[in-house]
């Protein structure tokens, strides 16, 4: 058999496991038109909403290299769906596999977001549960179970198109959110948003982000991010697909969260550079080498490897 | 020990040690950083943390050991609260950001600008001077009028030593010539018959003048212009906010200095750009 890097979400299909992930490079058509041709098998916009913000205050996000991450306190800044349409019909025609990450402060809004979009033949919407940056929505729907079904089951019963739930680590029971997702209907759970976190300059003497508080991506994570993925499918196993984010870097990393139960990966921290095509033409390499040595023919082979 | 340059970090705190009236509006600062900073190359940028208030990109207009030059107009709360800062207050710096001019050799080098946009022409000025046959070296600028010239002094004084030529000129005619800078860069390029090379930076409208004005003549073998009159959140490529259409590219990273040759697919130059919200504005 011929090795191939397809990768099946439920009943989503993409050329490889590796797609953008929601808030990196995901402002423009142009940009993510860019990230797909740079060999990424789908892409995922940033985070759209009702209406328009601006966003927090700069600075919303700068690196910190001792731990090759990212702090940001974005806030979920965009156009407004009504708006973003637009950049959304461009990708379609460019037949850029898109995945529009929504979100709302309350069902109310995730629904009119969902019904001013579900005409376009997007691959799937993912339902962003877990922004830290934000008061209202963002890891306040997330963090709480009946909220996350009722809001869920509300979307599946207005679309048929693919529903991902992106989870927040920053909860005492992942497990208890996620069963809530998965019963309310939802395709595939996305793990993990960013961690809570903060960074105070000590000579300013006051925290750095614009909004004081914010969320961590990067390397940092990763093994938050493995641990969730491992959690998620040593309680589901195969009954709902996983996406495993946080913190790659290498293509290694890619296997790691195949191993622990993904079924395909987001990537965003780290395709943050000048040169991102080279990153993923890196991850490629390292993915078929590794599928080469080890014999796998198919990237659904190594998903859940590490809990035989 | 002190590091050898700025890395792409969180802001590094450093002290105001010269602060000065450039022109209307605008504060001439020096700063004086924990690290070296000769490495910043012209066109190059920061951005710039007023602790408390906000961040901004900003243009390098001068680098000496440990101590960078900036010059700042109002602009919006960021630029005014770093107005209200004195020498011995603290800001962030990170840096150092995006694409430098790379300008070639034989070649007449021809600078235009306005506005914030005289920053890193300051310091391109500054590095030509060093490398270059002073007869090539052509600097243009424009404001609405004399005291909104930036580094008016600073360019004059190396005109009159004979180091550049200095052709300003103002809207209402209070100083040099009266008119836009593209008019003494047309003269210029139909007496020329030798190959020039445009360096231009300011308000994108500016640039797009200047980029179509520079296309007619065959003698301009390139043009090299910073797109940094933009929106920028991140400044080091992750956030996308100042991406360009249809290309893709990113003006803090794969700018902001673009050449000829791209900066012709760059369907959105001069036409629109993106607010902080992702939404397009006409330019």
């Amino acid at each position: 058999m011929i090795m191939s890097l397809t990768t099946k979400i439920g009943d989503v299909t993409t050329r490889n496991p590796m797609i953008l992930a929601s808030g990196v490079l995901g402002t423009t058509y142009s940009i993510l038109n860019r990230m797909y041709e740079a060999g990424l098998g789908a892409v995922i916009t940033k985070s759209i909403g009702v209406k328009s913000r601006n966003g927090h205050p700069n600075p919303s996000v700068f690196a910190l290299n001792e731990i090759r991450s990212v702090i940001n306190s974005v806030g979920l800044a965009n156009p407004g769906y009504q708006i973003f349409r637009e950049d959304i019909e461009i990708l379609l025609k460019n037949s850029t596999p898109t995945i529009v990450s929504i979100f709302g402060e309350n069902k109310e809004e995730f629904q009119e977001v969902l019904e001013g979009l579900k005409d376009l033949p997007v691959l799937a919407f993912e339902l962003n549960f877990s922004c830290p940056n934000t008061e209202k929505g963002g890891t306040q729907i997330g963090t709480d179970p009946d909220l996350v079904y009722e809001i869920v089951k509300d979307l599946r019963e207005k679309t048929s198109t693919s529903l991902w739930v992106k989870l927040t680590p920053n909860v005492s029971d992942i497990i208890e959110i996620a069963a809530a997702a998965v019963k309310g209907g939802c395709d595939a759970l996305v793990a993990i948003n960013t961690l809570k976190a903060m960074v105070i300059d000590i000579h300013a003497k006051q925290p750095i982000l614009g909004y004081k508080k914010g969320g961590l991506s990067g390397a940092a994570i990763k093994p938050v991010g493995i641990r969730y993925v491992y959690d998620l499918y040593e309680h589901f196993g195969n009954k709902i697909p996983l996406i495993g984010v946080g913190g790659i870097f290498r293509g290694e990393d890619i296997i790691e969260y195949l191993l622990a139960g993904a079924s395909a990966v987001e990537i965003g921290t780290s395709l943050g550079v000048a040169y991102p095509e080279n990153m993923v033409r890196f991850f490629q390499t390292k993915i078929k080498k590794y599928m080469k040595e080890q014999q796998y023919d198919s990237i659904s082979e190594i998903t859940g490897r590490a809990h035989k | 020990m002190t590091k050898q340059t700025l890395p792409n970090d969180k802001p590094i705190m450093g002290v105001i040690v010269e602060k000065w009236l450039e022109c209307f509006e605008t504060y001439g600062f020096k700063i004086e950083l924990p690290v070296k900073v000769q490495s910043a190359k012209p066109g190059q940028f920061i951005m710039l943390w007023v602790p408390g208030v906000d961040e901004f990109p900003l243009g390098i207009a001068g680098l000496k050991n440990s101590i960078l030059e900036v010059g700042i107009a109002k602009m919006g709360p960021g630029t005014e609260a770093m107005h209200n800062k004195e020498v011995g207050d603290l800001v962030g710096i990170r840096g150092f950001y995006g694409k430098p001019f790379v300008p070639p050799e034989d070649v007449n080098h021809l600078l235009i600008g306005g506005g914030f946009g005289m920053t890193p022409l300051k310091l391109l000025t500054k590095t030509l001077m060093n490398n270059e046959n002073k007869q090539n070296i052509h600097v243009f600028e424009g404001a609405r009028s004399k005291d909104r010239l930036m580094y008016l002094k600073w360019f004059r004084d190396f005109h009159n030593q004979g180091k550049i030529n200095f052709h300003a000129c103002t809207d209402d005619g209070s100083y040099g010539y009266q008119g836009f800078p593209t008019a003494d860069l047309e003269i210029f390029l139909q007496e020329s018959e030798t190959p020039s090379v445009i360096y231009a930076a300011g308000p994108e409208k500016m640039l797009k003048a200047i980029f179509d004005l520079g296309k007619k003549y065959d003698d301009v073998i390139d043009m090299q212009m910073s797109l940094a009159d933009r929106y920028m959140r991140c400044g080091f490529g992750a956030c996308s906010s100042c991406t360009v259409d249809p290309t893709g590219w990113r003006i803090c990273v794969d700018g902001p200095i673009f050449s000829t040759e791209k900066l012709e697919k760059i369907s959105d130059f001069g036409v629109y750009k993106r607010l902080e919200t992702g939404e397009k504005k006409r330019i």
